[in-house]
């Protein structure tokens, strides 16, 4: 074994190199290897995924008797253990791991497996799914540099491997690292001063104060929280429209500044909406689970999409809360983890718990469940008072008694009446309107509908694809009543056909809105619609049409927003009918009707309907039986009584008039307030059922999953209710094991550089161990014994003599320890694309400060994290700095080093404009232009420049100075940017003329020469290492 | 700056150094931890599994889902039997987009256009595709396509990264992290979007971007205009000369802050900004299209004087791989006829035609078709019936995942040939299914890749651009 191998393999390999016969670290050593190597095929996935009936993740599959009559693992015995021959075996049929895995086992690896078993080959839990204890604090050589028990864990790993603290970061370094690390801002020269200036003894912790206290901080740590929840200003897939999402930002920027204990962070965010009398905010913050992109391209399925939502939403949270991989079990049991499909799908169903619709509308609503956002307390005082008024004038008409009516019934005339006895030219007359015919739509040719003998004279057939449209029957709000009449024979027995609809052009359930009469399996869906299938009033008939026989249908709606508003009629009687949905949230959108047709929809195929009436008003059960000629004899007393109440006693006609005023004062000051995505807990959502190959055509009713967590994880317990609020309840349990690590972890890596936990997203077994796991266990258990506390647990960090360190490496550190992960030396970071623009926006005095609000373009020189994320075109120079697109939760970002980097630095408009602005700052800070310069440096840099650099950037001056800005003859005007993302979409393929390409707008110098020289500088300052870097 | 580095190696160097030198060998992908905290997976020598066949590809990516019946893929019993319904027979109930899954009948629909047999090999292309037949002999043509995604957002995006769900790396994104560049001054992967094309479904930067790979191999879109690449072009009154003493100055900086720092990823900053300068004038150059000579403008069409214009592009394309760039994605957009359909795809192919089979040509007379992969295709097929009604001229087709067409040329694949067979009705695979997957696996194959062994780890999980499936189209290749 070579003597350095230990480096690679951490530190306990390290001692074990010395002494070859040392005890091997099962969790340390040996299952990551079984995991990286071997769980792929013998691991905890139970379908067809395991190879040969062996698992090699417990130790009753390992010690298992085999098919072949061998057992891979026997304790002590290398002799009998078939792992060992098989891992060292040299024949390509018998070698473990087989060839084409393509990740063989190194000798020191085989070693460590040889090892195990010769010991006696024992498992223990994996290290994450135990609950974390605090470490006593180990023995170290320099006492007095701890500040914190944190920096005892951190100097006892790093003597190990040789190494030693290191002397404190001089203080203006140490100001601008804080700094960045808890507001992302660099300190303005004026702080760094102060800072300087101040020496008493706790100059540095009172800073560290005020950086914790400053609005800053919550937009700033809220970023990362933001990656992880994808949160975004557009829906992301094909037309990417505009996303109305950034209050639930701002909740968690309040969250973080407030310093929200984390459990209840996360209690309101997954189950804000099941806690006791939720606030406005606790809903809002359930809009976490929203998040996820969402389409509205045509002709898609629902199914597939709300499925895909729901694993979106599970992926998520086990990412952010649990620092696991659960997607992995969408299709198979997992790989690794102890996390079967069935616990997947219980996941699922606890985020599945929503009467929810998988597709946007096509005209971008908010997809309910919704929260309306109301401005204040009175506002929502007044909710509360315009709802009790509804219900005092639903009392008052409920008051009112049947009785017989005093005149004759007869039946009112309809607004609309089709005999359809010809075709006109462009459709059929309405005989009353006279000149006003109902227009053929969607017809191909003459032939689509046909004339055939009716109940009276003539009728219509329909082929499924074309109808009629009445242009001018508009306006049928939640508050108008309808009545619709007409013969009606079907065909066939349809399993889906459109009667009549309001909806407009419609490409799918995701935006059906208006009334709605449908045949769904030959029984008729008689609706009315917001959006499909939230906020909608909607009854079926219990029983099925006849087929080939006419048989006269109405329908009735008396605009009171409620199921028993709807009524469907038989030849005159009513029939027995089940409440589908009994929730409209706000109005349908205003489309004409139309009939017996509707767009990529089916229509009424085979159907016909003959003399259809319309009225805008509800007929009265006595009125429709009398229309169908019905002897009023022949109708119940109750019926005659009804008709009596609503139709001949004034006192009704007036309080019906008060309730609907009533209703109306509501919904207007409802939806005078913006409607918000949340979760709301439905009992009408579908239940969740293991999908075969994670398939959302393929669920296996045999296998239904109520909603549950992984409990080989940690268990769960019956007193918990089994929702999202239970989950969250499970999550945040002292006990829990994952929950607090995650945080600290995460907390670390933003203070660090990189978390404990190298994979901080998956701290399962294929995720990496941790450098320093005594440190994040003890830190784990301090959170939550602090109350959940972040920005204690942060301000412990940053006070940290770790923290403290300069972050230069004598030669021997950097050699044995190049990427810093035990810390003997100081963090550095390169600055994320956030911080590297607002540091921009800082220095040159442009920075517009203030929290939260609508999402804006850069132009608005805003904190970078204000910017509008548009997900299919997310900002060029973010994605450079490695910023993700926010189609998906994102744990961590990459860190990379790229030309494009120092040409968004150099040459990105914004950029050009902060050196701008800095060198015209700079100009009127000093005179001289050495000073202007150095000036300029501790805006950006947080420090003076060392003479060679002032040297560097005075010769620089000087030169262009010499050499004043030449320009081209200006450019044409271009045309504005727009913000609104939607784009027109539909496939309607229509020649465009080409377009030109448009060109930049490149920026511009200043014409003077000085601040044209000045501006250079500035802008080589700004794309320096000093300014890209805290170090 | 002559011994420098592509970046990423660059950016590895130091730690590397330490391990190469100081490590025990053979831990693979172990040691080769980067500076970003992932694991990369190891790159063998020049990425390669074995001797590649093609260098580089040309992918002329026609999203929309161009209809193979008007194309590629001739049916003479649609035209005998349009306006009939599609036989339940044929369909097997498989699923149909919502957009005619409501549709009362689905009557079949035969090409509007005629094909004719071209070359030796006696390939049928639609009269739409005429110019493709000069080339006939060069081009392997796969009739067998199918793909899992019925909507144009996932299918486009499983096409351009083998998974319909956001957030993997693209096909060029992993050319580039797999076989690295073979021009330091250029990005390894470059796409071009046409600018006459109908914009009629989006594209997204996710179908070329990086995924979880390093963010340098997204794919660097190229522009038409005075800034190719985007801020390329220095401010207004910037010289070349102000800028080469900005950088001059920051060589100081840098200089100096590494001396202070003692951290050599300041020198792999500097090295980047210098790469950045220098692409300010190799890109111009490369982006500049004057220089062709009148001859070979003309085998282009004239549509190769608008800038961004697909024949353009197709021009750009191949100055582009001439100077080593791995990877070049052109997109041309406007292939969703859902309705129209004679009309639309006559403009398709009358702006695209020409330039594809000129491109063929023009690789071909500079000897750089045998090692430059050529695939032109779309995301998904077109149903045999139409949406919506046949009328007299016109008609239309819905999305259809279980068969569709695309031709590949040049890279080693065996010209004036036919993969795959689908029924009379063009609505399923009868012979030699091609998945996406296995497209992208003989991609890789021909690039000198096992789609197998070319991983990275991420989240715990190897990845790979074909997931966990793929099988290498041997009958393709010569």
């Amino acid at each position: 074994m070579s003597p350095h191998l230990p480096i690679l393999l951490g530190l306990a390999a390290l001692s074990s190199s010395l002494a070859a016969e040392q005890r091997v670290d099962f969790n340390r050593e040996v299952r990551p290897i079984l995991s990286d190597r071997c769980y792929g095929c013998h691991g905890p996935d139970a379908d067809k995924g395991r190879k040969a009936g062996l698992r090699l993740d417990e130790l009753a599959g390992a010690t298992k008797k085999l098919k072949s009559g061998d057992r891979a693992v026997v304790a002590s015995d290398l002799e009998q253990s078939a792992m060992i021959h098989r891992i060292r075996s040299t024949d390509p049929e018998e070698i473990m791991p087989p060839p084409e895995l393509d990740r063989p086992l190194s000798a020191a690896e085989k070693d460590i497996l040889t090892r195990w078993i010769k010991q006696g080959a024992k498992y223990e839990r994996h290290w994450a799914f135990v609950t974390p204890v605090v470490a006593p604090l180990p023995a170290v050589a320099e006492l007095t540099w701890t500040k914190d028990p944190l920096d005892f864990h951190i100097q006892a790993t790093a003597a190990r491997l040789g190494l030693k603290p290191s002397a404190p970061a001089d203080r203006a370094t140490l100001l601008r690292r804080a700094s960045f690390a808890l507001v992302g801002l660099p300190p303005t020269v004026a702080e760094v001063d102060t800072f300087l200036a101040d020496t008493t003894p706790d100059a540095y912790e009172r800073r560290v104060d005020a950086l914790l206290a400053s609005p800053r901080f919550g937009e700033h740590i809220a970023v990362s929280w933001l990656d992880l929840s994808r949160y975004a200003d557009t829906w992301g897939y094909t037309g990417d429209k505009a996303m109305f999402a950034w209050p639930w930002r701002d909740w968690v920027i309040n969250a973080f500044n407030q310093n929200k204990p984390y459990d209840q962070f996360l209690t309101e965010q997954l189950a804000g909406d099941l806690l006791p009398h939720p606030t406005q905010d606790q809903r809002v913050a359930t809009a976490y689970n929203r998040l996820h992109r969402m389409t509205f391209e045509g002709g898609s399925i629902a199914e597939e999409f709300r499925q895909d939502g729901i694993n979106d939403r599970v992926m998520t949270a086990s990412y952010g809360f649990m620092g696991l991989t659960m997607e992995c079990a969408r299709c198979h049991d997992h790989k690794y983890d102890p996390i079967s499909q069935r616990d997947y799908y219980s996941m699922a169903a606890m985020f599945g718990d929503l009467n929810e619709n998988g597709l946007l509308s096509y005209h971008g609503e908010v997809p309910p469940p919704f929260v309306r956002l109301f401005k204040s307390d009175t506002d929502r005082a007044l909710e509360t008072k315009l709802s009790m008024e509804v219900r005092s004038a639903e009392q008052s008409l409920k008051a009112i008694p049947p009785a017989a009516p005093t005149t004759a019934v007869g039946v009112p005339l309809p607004n609309v009446y089709l005999p359809l006895d010809v075709f006109t030219k462009t459709g059929v007359d309405d005989a009353i309107a006279g000149n006003k015919p109902a227009k053929f739509e969607r017809r191909g040719s003459a032939e689509d509908l046909q004339l055939t003998a009716g109940v009276k004279g003539q009728a219509v057939k329909f082929d499924g694809d074309a109808g009629f449209i009445l242009p001018d029957f508009k306006q049928l709000g939640r508050f108008d009543a309808l009545t619709f009449s007409a013969f009606l024979r079907l065909g066939e027995l349809n399993t889906r056909a459109t009667v009549l609809h309001s909806t407009g052009y419609y490409t799918g359930d995701g935006d059906a809105s208006g009334v709605e009469l449908l045949v769904t399996q030959g029984k008729l869906r008689w609706s009315v619609i917001h959006l499909w299938p939230n906020s909608a009033v909607s009854i079926e008939t219990v029983a099925p049409l006849l087929v080939d026989a006419w048989q006269r249908v109405t329908v009735t709606y008396d605009g009171s927003s409620q199921a028993a508003g709807l009524h469907v009629y038989l030849d005159g009687l009513e029939v027995a009918t089940k409440v589908i949905r009994d929730t409209l949230h706000a109005k349908p959108r205003d489309n004409a009707l139309e009939i017996g047709s509707r767009s990529r929809d089916a229509g009424f195929r085979n159907g016909s309907l003959d003399e259809i009436q319309l009225w805008r008003q509800a007929l009265t059960a006595a009125e429709v039986a009398t229309l169908h000629g019905k002897p009023l004899a022949g109708v119940s007393a109750a019926v005659l009584k009804e008709h009596g109440r609503l139709r001949t006693n004034p006192a009704y006609t007036s309080t019906w008039q008060n309730l609907q005023n009533a209703r109306r004062a509501l919904a207007t000051h409802q939806e005078s307030a913006p409607a918000f995505f949340a979760m709301e807990h439905s009992a009408l959502a579908l239940p969740s059922y293991v999908l075969t190959r994670g398939d959302y055509d393929k669920p296996d009713l045999t296998k239904p999953c109520p909603p549950g967590v992984p409990t080989h994880v940690f268990p769960w317990s019956d007193k918990l209710p089994a929702n999202r609020l239970g989950l969250a309840r499970w999550l945040t349990d002292p006990q829990q094991p994952l929950t607090s690590r995650v945080v600290i972890n995460r907390l670390w890596a933003q203070v660090f550089g990189a978390g404990l936990v190298a994979s901080s997203e998956n701290l399962g077994m294929q995720g990496d161990l941790p450098t320093h796991p005594e440190l994040l266990d003890t830190l784990s258990v301090d959170f939550i014994r602090s109350g959940w506390d972040t920005k204690a647990m942060l301000r412990r960090m940053v006070l940290s003599a770790t923290f403290r360190q300069t972050s230069t490496p004598t030669a021997e550190a950097r050699e044995k320890d190049p990427a810093n992960k035990y810390l003997a030396r100081g963090p550095v970071l390169r600055l994320t694309a956030e911080m590297v623009r607002d540091q921009g926006l800082l220095a040159s005095g442009k920075l517009v400060e203030k929290v939260g609000g609508v999402s804006v373009q850069e132009t608005a020189n805003r904190r970078t994290l204000y910017t509008f994320r548009k997900r299919t075109a997310p900002p060029d120079n973010m994605l450079i700095f490695d910023a993700g697109s926010r189609e998906i939760c994102q744990p961590k970002r990459l860190n990379t080093n790229t030309p494009l980097q120092a040409l968004v630095l150099l040459n990105n408009p914004g950029f050009v404009e902060a050196a701008k602005q800095l060198a015209v700052r700079v100009t009127k800070e000093a005179t001289h232009p050495a000073a202007q310069i150095t000036q300029a440096f501790r805006h950006v840099c947080s420090r003076t420049p060392r003479p060679a650099e002032l040297a560097a950037l005075t010769d620089l001056y000087a030169i262009q100075k010499a050499n004043p800005p030449q320009f081209a003859p200006p450019p044409p005007p271009s045309a504005p940017v727009k913000l609104d993302p939607s784009a027109k979409t539909d496939a309607k393929a229509k020649v465009k003329a080409p377009v030109t390409p448009q060109e930049p707008v490149l920026p511009k110098m200043p014409a003077d020469p000085a601040l044209a020289a000045l501006t250079l500088v500035c802008s080589t300052i700004l794309a320096s290492d000093a300014a890209v870097t805290s170090r | 700056m002559s011994d420098f580095k592509p970046s990423y190696d660059s950016l590895l160097e130091p730690t590397r150094r330490h391990f190469l030198g100081t490590a025990a060998l053979g831990l693979g992908a172990l040691a080769l931890r980067g500076i970003t905290g992932e694991a990369a997976a190891a790159p063998l020598p020049k990425g390669m599994h074995f001797p590649a066949k093609a260098k580089r590809v040309i992918y002329l990516f026609q999203a929309g889902g161009p209809s193979q019946f008007e194309t590629l893929d001739p049916k003479p019993l649609l035209r005998e039997k349009h306006t009939q319904p599609l036989p339940d027979s044929v369909r097997q109930g498989q699923r149909l987009t919502g957009m005619s899954g409501y549709q009362a009948t689905l009557p079949l629909a035969g090409s509007f256009v005629d094909f004719q047999k071209y070359g030796k090999s006696g390939i049928e292309y639609s009269d739409l595709l005429k110019p493709l037949g000069e080339v006939a002999d060069d081009l392997c043509v796969i009739r067998s396509m199918h793909t899992e995604a019925i909507n144009h957002d996932p299918a486009i995006t499983f096409f351009c990264s083998g998974n319909q769900v956001a957030g993997r790396p693209s096909m060029g994104a992993w050319a580039s992290y797999g076989l690295g560049s073979m021009n330091e001054n250029l990005p390894s992967f470059i796409v071009l979007v046409s600018q006459d094309a109908s914009k009629d479904q989006p594209l997204y930067s996710r179908l070329w971007g990086a995924g979880f790979l390093p963010s340098e191999h997204q794919g660097v879109q190229f522009k038409a205009g005075k800034e190719p690449v985007l801020f390329l072009t220095n401010p207004e009154g910037v010289s070349p000369h102000a800028r080469r003493g900005m950088l001059d100055a920051l060589g100081k900086l840098n200089a100096d802050q590494r001396a202070a720092e003692l951290d050599p990823e300041v020198d792999a900053r500097l090295a980047q900004a210098e790469m950045a300068y220098r692409m300010q004038t190799s890109v111009p150059e490369v982006a500049d299209l004057s220089k062709e000579t009148p001859a070979t403008l003309a085998m282009y069409g004239e549509s190769v004087k608008s800038p961004g214009s697909f024949a353009a592009n197709c021009l750009q394309a191949r100055r582009l791989i001439e100077k080593g760039v791995r990877f070049v994605q052109l997109f041309h957009q406007g292939w969703d006829q859902h309705g129209g359909l004679p009309g639309g795809i006559k403009r398709q192919c009358q702006q695209t035609a020409q330039a594809s089979a000129a491109l063929i040509k023009d690789l071909k007379q500079r000897g750089l078709l045998e090692d430059t992969l050529v695939i032109w295709g779309g995301e998904f097929g077109r149903t045999a019936y139409s949406q919506g009604k046949i009328t007299k001229d016109s008609y239309g087709r819905d999305h259809h995942p279980r068969c569709f067409s695309l031709w590949m040329a040049g890279g080693g694949v065996k010209g004036g040939h036919v993969h795959g067979q689908t029924d009379e009705f063009g609505y399923n695979i009868v012979k030699d299914p091609v998945h996406v997957h296995d497209l992208h696996a003989t991609m890789q194959h021909l690039l000198g890749v096992d789609h197998e062994r070319q991983t990275f780890k991420f989240q715990g999980r190897y990845y790979r651009l074909t997931d966990v499936a793929g099988h290498v189209v041997k009958a393709v290749i010569a």
